[in-house]
């Protein structure tokens, strides 16, 4: 048995989101995600398996109301674009989002090309 | 050169230490059903990670083999260098709470063990 969880789930979790979103899934080391969450590694592995488990806790999260519609969209387009196309756990809960959310193609369109600077940050919310 | 082998298939994960590794592991398989399997990542940070006490196994710079007790549990190593390191981490049903190896291709082995865990 391992020793008891001495940190908070919840920040970890949403430290884990705002590395996803800054530098995609696959760029994403668990270094970085120590350094972010301020989480042992082995605590991390003990708590979400893996760095994929932290994501999918990481989908979860922005499942949530109080999550904002920016960072819950940008979770979205990272799971879309790197892991959806050959993992269906993450495109099934990618297609629970985009339900439960009523979220349209044209929000994440824009919201694309608002992180691209592309248009203005505002027709993205 | 790979030090192990890992085959996946719809039922259990198959991690075989490749030649003398079978020696210094004193391990010539380890067989998980993929239910207690909770997920792999490629990990190469390991190398600063403390390994904990050794038994049985080997232990050389840049060289483990065997078991390692640290975090409060089990973990079994078989790395040669860091660079390809994959990290398995298992149910508490099991030996072992995480496998610490190298293998040829870590980001094949890392998708195929994550992908047949969602299929399972």
């Amino acid at each position: 048995m391992g020793r008891p969880r001495q940190f908070d789930e919840t920040v970890a979790v949403g430290a884990a989101a705002a590395v996803f979103c800054q530098r995609g899934y696959a760029s994403t080391s668990i270094d970085h995600l120590v350094d972010t969450t301020g989480v042992h590694r082995g605590s991390l592995y003990g708590a979400f398996g893996s760095k994929h488990g932290m994501f999918l806790r990481v989908l979860d999260a922005v499942d949530a109301t109080e999550a904002s519609s920016t960072e819950r969209l940008d979770v979205i387009l990272v799971g879309l674009l790197e892991l959806a196309p050959t993992d269906p756990r993450v495109r099934e809960r990618i297609e629970g989002l985009l339900e439960a959310h009523a979220i349209t193609e044209e929000q994440l369109g824009r919201r694309l090309l608002a992180r691209a600077w592309l248009q203005d940050e505002k027709e993205s919310t | 050169m790979s030090s192990n082998r890992v085959t996946v298939t719809p039922e259990r994960l198959l991690v075989e230490p490749i030649g003398l590794n079978k020696l210094w592991s004193f391990t010539r398989r380890l067989q998980v059903p993929l239910e207690h399997v909770r997920g792999a990542t490629f990990d190469p940070g390991m190398r600063d990670e403390p390994k904990g006490w050794r038994g049985p196994g080997l232990g050389l710079p840049g060289k483990l083999s065997g078991t390692f007790h640290a975090d409060g549990g089990k973990q079994f190593w078989n790395i040669s260098g860091y660079e390809r390191t994959v990290v398995i981490t298992l149910d508490p049903e099991e030996k072992f709470d995480r496998l610490v190896i190298t293998v040829d291709d870590p980001h094949q082995v890392v998708d195929s063990i994550n992908g047949a865990l969602s299929t399972s």
